[in-house]
């Protein structure tokens, strides 16, 4: 995978630039806007991580001009800005992920695989924990070889789970996704579903965080809880 | 008894309008008594002449001059004599051809002026005398006019005048209680300001509300306005500064942090090397989290352009972070719980009330024993929102409950690492919001924290 790097400091453009390095990609990095401008004309970058400060012009305004021209290539904003205005004007800009300094490296790399999988449609791939395997074109639901129904509801639900794992999806997130009606009175539904869904796939794979929500962790929990 | 001691306004007001009292009635007093003493018996020379006439014209009938000449005498006494103190009333001696014909019952014989028409004192009688004679142009009459030492004459003239000057030396101290009153009341608008000014709390830096119509107010009033927005211009720069620092540090943490882990992962580290590695990993990690925290307590503080006031479901808002929190709790294999009634609103900034959940959720977890549960409970009380997060930890001692929530303060046996300013940023935001935060023991008597806050709910529109 080809990447562009955007960043003008030195020390964590070299640090991102020899970490991807390591993992097998192959990195162009300019450090100003217009050497960007330049390296998106002539080359064929797959994912650009853009920095925002740059000290020959605003990184959102090349996003901006990227995005008139091509549409499809990822863009990873990184950023010291936090406040939460900054990065909705950054998503809202165009780029499709928007990460704080400082970020750790794992992250990084976590975001920069799940952009280049969706741009390259790589979403076709079921996705896999732990001998539980979903494939959403398809709807078709494994585990450890063995084939599930599943109702749409509980398709939902685990698909929804899954593609956010190791991150706990709130009650109130899987309500609005996964029931018919959106959150209402009935606060049981979810519940529901979710129990008939561990009937169906088995115990070990969804953990419950009482009053918060539901998590599906890739490591196999300890102590079997 | 110490305020009655310093000075005030109001007295020295009082003692200017007294001491201008003071200086009038003194004057009046001082012109009364030239003039009193103008009207001097014993410089005009009409007594003389009188008493001289009726020597002359009598002279040749001793019995009815005696008894006229007494008359007269008693007459002087009463019109210029005390009464009650005959040593104080003038009298006459009358002589002709050299010998006593009257002398008045209270005056020594021996007195004697060495010159016609001038004053001269002596002693006499153990007393001092001050006498004129005059003597009548056409026969050898001659009379004195005595009057009994200086002094008393003063306070003659003083008593027998006495009826004018006493209701005014009476007056003065029920003059000045409408003095006081009318003072005060005038004094008004000056104590409104300073109870406005007095009644303002340690942050607010608007400009005074009151709008003074007097001319003596208003360059006070301006000169505090002015002096409060530089005051707030200066914070706003100093935060701006703190702000902008913090800022600027994310960049070199994130390159620390980006090249360690570049380190980190890749093959051939033995152990040691490793170690190392992750040391400084979570050196960058408490750095980050404290330009972040820095940033959250500027933001917080900050009074230049406020966030926008949204209403927030704050179930949802709480149920939000714990989701978003409860993975690093799991890496420290901490549970965290939520039971929380649904439908809590509030009126709020959505950030910074974020800010203050992830720092308690955070301290919960933090000091919670390894398997425990972290408990976060949520209900309405009365046009209150009250939210509880209770850990089964060390808990903090009650003596340093009020001490943690300063900033950079760390308890003298912290093992924990953390920068000092989660609570610090935890109360700026609850203040902000008009709530309050409580640190308390569990009911059960059990070891750990519980901690309470109190925010009003969204009132219905």
């Amino acid at each position: 995978m080809k990447i562009l790097l955007v960043e003008d400091d030195l020390d964590l453009g070299n640090g991102i630039r020899v970490a991807l390095l390591d993992q097998g990609m192959e990195v162009i990095w300019v450090r100003r806007v217009d050497d960007a401008e330049r390296a998106l004309e002539s080359g064929a970058s797959d994912l650009v991580l853009l920095d925002l400060g740059l000290p020959d012009g605003d990184g959102m305004s090349l996003l901006a001009r990227l995005r008139r021209r091509r549409r499809a290539l990822p863009v990873l904003i990184l950023s010291a800005r936090d406040a939460l205005g900054e990065r909705l004007r950054g998503l809202d800009s165009g780029a499709d992920d928007y990460l704080v300094k400082p970020f750790a490296l794992a992250e990084l790399l976590s975001r920069v695989r799940a952009l280049a999988r969706r741009s390259y449609g790589l979403e076709d791939e079921a996705i896999e924990v732990r001998g539980l395997s979903l494939h959403e074109p398809t709807r078709r639901v494994r585990v450890h070889g063995a084939p599930v129904e599943l109702s749409r509801s509980e398709f939902e639900l685990l698909s929804h789970l899954l593609k956010r794992a190791d991150r706990v999806v709130t009650r109130r997130v899987l309500e609005e996704q996964v029931l018919p009606g959106g959150p209402g009175n009935d606060s049981n539904a979810l519940d529901v579903h979710v129990s008939n869904l561990r009937r169906k796939i088995g115990e070990g794979y969804i953990r419950t965080v009482r009053g918060i929500g539901y998590v599906i962790d890739q490591a196999a929990p300890m102590d079997g809880r | 008894m110490r305020r009655w001691v310093r000075p005030t306004l109001l007295r020295r007001l009082l003692l200017a309008q007294a001491l201008v009292l003071a200086l009038l009635w003194s004057l009046a007093v001082g012109l009364f008594l030239a003039e009193a003493s103008g009207d001097n018996l014993y410089e005009a020379q009409s007594a003389h002449l009188a008493v001289i006439a009726v020597a002359q014209n009598l002279a040749d009938q001793p019995a009815r001059q005696y008894d006229t000449l007494r008359a007269f005498d008693l007459a002087l006494r009463e019109g210029y004599g005390d009464k009650n103190e005959p040593g104080l009333a003038p009298g006459i001696l009358v002589r002709q051809a050299g010998r006593l014909v009257y002398k008045s019952d209270n005056v020594p014989a021996e007195l004697r002026n060495t010159r016609l028409d001038s004053s001269e004192t002596m002693v006499a009688q153990g007393r001092r005398w001050r006498f004129v004679t005059r003597q009548s142009a056409i026969s050898d009459t001659r009379v004195t006019l005595v009057m009994p030492g200086g002094g008393w004459q003063l306070w003659l003239t003083f008593s027998s005048r006495g009826y004018y000057l006493l209701p005014l030396m009476i007056s003065i101290p029920f003059l000045l209680l409408p003095a006081w009153i009318s003072i005060r009341l005038a004094l008004r608008p000056w104590r409104q300001v300073a109870g406005e000014i007095a009644a303002r709390g340690p942050r607010d830096l608007t400009p005074l509300s009151f709008k003074p119509r007097h001319e003596e107010l208003r360059p006070l009033v301006e000169s505090i306005n002015a002096l409060m927005q530089r005051l707030r211009a200066s914070t706003a720069r100093e935060q701006s500064f703190i702000a902008d620092a913090a800022h600027e540090l994310r960049t070199p943490v994130a390159a620390m942090r980006i090249n360690v882990e570049a380190l980190q992962a890749q093959r051939g580290l033995d152990p040691r090397q490793g170690e190392l590695l992750a040391g400084i990993v979570r050196g960058s990690d408490r750095a980050e989290r404290l330009v972040g925290q820095l940033l959250q307590l500027m933001r917080s503080n900050a009074e230049t352009s406020p966030p926008p006031v949204e209403l927030l479901a704050l179930d949802l808002l709480v149920q939000e972070r714990l989701a978003a929190l409860s993975g690093l709790a799991h890496a420290r294999n901490v549970e965290l719980e939520l039971s929380a009634e649904a439908g809590v609103s509030i009126s709020g900034e959505r950030e910074s009330l974020m800010s203050m959940l992830d720092n308690l959720i955070d301290n919960a977890t933090k000091y919670s024993p390894i398997g425990g549960t972290v408990m976060v409970g949520l209900r309405r009380d009365a046009g209150h929102a009250i939210l509880t997060v209770a850990d089964r930890g060390r808990g903090i001692a009650p003596a340093l409950r009020s001490r943690v929530f300063d900033r950079f303060f760390r308890a003298p046996d912290q093992t924990q690492t953390g920068s000092g300013l989660g609570l610090a940023i935890v109360r700026s935001v609850i203040e902000k919001h008009g709530g309050r935060i409580e640190l308390g023991d569990h009911g059960d008597g059990g070891p750990g924290l519980l901690v309470t806050v109190r925010l009003p709910l969204a009132t219905e529109k």
